[in-house]
């Protein structure tokens, strides 16, 4: 695309009229009470500690419930509860920017405010990033959590180090290993992992990969044929390309149009006819969705085509 | 006391200082970038400075969350301005961004770059530029604030953006067109003041 350079200048002049603007002082005493919090809740013989005493915990709890604050509408910094899912159960509470880190024996279920909750498996590192009544937002540094949500789409995050979880109202479980990999799988609902430009939808039944640097894989139902699965780890991680998707054309069957969906966007202009021509083969094209349109990527088209697609899903 | 350092000062045996969880070598980052990072948060969300502020806690926290995975393959700088842009168009997928409007009082919060008589008309012209900002696409938001706060280049911004150079000239062109567009009345003032 050219630039008109006349613009171009004006623009940039104009910008320069934006001046840079002192972060407030108050970040930093967050950031620092959180990692004061952080480094009082390392976890020792794997048991959990989210770093308030327990006893502090539950007289502010108690002050909350006395006065009757409404802590969710008025303020950003809203804890969750964090029950103790080990020998010593009990609830503490976490905080913006804390992290809850399980050992080898320890679990640990939070409570997202009144949306869900979630659930954390031993040696999993987690971090809430952000809990307002419109976003409620954990970090998933390694490990195994198990989601239970049920809230309006978008309202649930949880990030990764390749790609962030969105919960689309619905119940998963996400893991992550050391390296910042991870696998989606979906037990009920929709969710979708995303990255950059690029989104997987993944509906219940169905699983999806993530990898750092390249972020979410092609999702796959659990129940499809292990050489298919296999095949597309090998698509959207070792550049298998056409050679991957023949082998996902022979094993798709009618459910795997989700697969094929996702596909679609993802492979060559000459692999894109094989694999339309293989979902009109699988489900017949409904109105509306053209091959012409479909084969351009035309936005619209394939939500027609995915939301008609979905009900075999 | 913590010393003001520059990005160039930001050298590898402090992003290693912090991976061995040195708080004063985290500081040091933090003062170096946060309010380049909190601006652009700012200007992004419409001056909306309890997000800017949530935005820029994020990032820092995700980014010492991260440092381990920091393999010094890119700039540090390219590498932070990841999560800013990751933070920054999260938000804006959240509903509560979605249904957020330019709020004509957010931006008047903001600070003003003269509040005497005779910076008056540079406050109302910054007063527009920062409507005309906000008016912009997220995408191409968020590349003009890269851009002209960061100085990243063309090569930065795609690896900072995940796209292409390609892409990011063409947003940087769109955001330059709407720009002019919208503040055209200023075009004789602005060259005559240059």
């Amino acid at each position: 695309m050219f630039e008109n350079h006349d613009d171009q200048q004006f623009a940039a002049r104009m910008m320069r009229e934006l001046t840079l603007v002192e972060a407030p002082a108050s970040i930093w005493t967050s950031i620092e009470e959180a990692l004061s919090s952080e480094a009082s809740s390392v976890s020792s013989g794997g048991r959990l500690e989210t770093g308030w005493p327990r006893m502090l915990a539950l007289a502010a709890i108690a002050i909350l419930a006395i006065g009757g604050v409404v802590f969710w509408s008025i303020n950003r910094i809203a804890p969750y509860d964090v029950v103790r899912v080990d020998a010593s159960s009990g609830v503490d509470r976490v905080s913006i920017g804390e992290w809850i880190e399980t050992g080898a024996a320890s679990r640990a279920r939070i409570k997202i405010g009144d949306i869900g909750t979630v659930d954390i498996a031993p040696n999993t590192r987690m971090q809430l990033l952000a809990a307002r009544p419109n976003e409620h937002r954990l970090n998933l540094a390694r490990g195994s959590i198990s989601a239970q949500i049920l809230a309006p789409p978008r309202l649930f995050f949880v990030e990764t180090a390749s790609s962030t979880v969105v919960d689309l109202g619905c119940a998963y479980t996400m893991e992550v290993d050391e390296a910042g990999s991870g696998r989606l799988r979906v037990t009920s609902g929709w969710a979708s992992l995303e990255w950059d430009q690029l989104e997987s939808l993944v509906p219940a039944g169905a699983s999806c990969p993530t990898r750092p640097e390249v972020g979410p894989g092609t999702p796959a139902f659990d129940d499809a044929s292990e050489r298919l699965r296999q095949v597309l780890l090998e698509f959207d991680y070792s550049g298998a390309g056409s050679r991957a998707v023949e082998v996902v054309l022979s094993e798709s069957r009618q459910r795997d149009t989700l697969t094929l969906w996702h596909l679609l966007s993802r492979v060559g202009p000459d692999d894109r006819p094989r694999i339309f021509d293989r979902m009109v083969a699988l489900t017949p094209l409904p109105n509306g969705v053209t091959r012409e349109k479909a084969l351009a990527l035309d936005p619209a088209t394939l939500k027609l085509w995915r939301e008609e697609l979905a009900w075999t899903w | 006391m913590v010393a003001s350092l520059n990005e160039q000062d930001v050298t590898s045996a402090v992003v290693d200082a912090c991976r061995r969880g040195d708080r004063d070598a985290f500081r040091v980052l933090y003062e170096a970038h946060k309010d380049k990072v909190y601006s652009i948060a700012l200007y992004f969300f419409h001056g909306d400075a309890a997000m800017a502020a949530d935005v820029t806690q994020q990032v820092f926290l995700k980014l010492l969350g991260s440092i381990g995975q920091f393999r010094g393959d890119s700039g540090f700088s390219t590498w932070l301005y990841r999560f800013v842009v990751n933070a920054c168009i999260d938000s804006t997928r959240s509903s509560a961004a979605r249904a957020r409007s330019t709020d004509p009082a957010d931006l008047d919060m903001l600070p003003a770059t003269g509040s005497h008589e005779d910076a008056f008309a540079k406050a109302q012209v910054a007063g527009s530029v920062r409507a005309a900002v906000s008016s912009l696409a997220p995408k191409i938001r968020i590349a003009i604030l890269l851009r002209y706060f960061e100085d990243l280049s063309y090569a930065e911004m795609a690896d900072v953006l995940k796209c292409s150079t390609g892409t990011v000239a063409s947003r940087l062109s769109r955001g330059h067109q709407a720009l002019a567009r919208m503040l055209a009345r200023f075009r004789g003032s602005s060259q005559r003041e240059d």
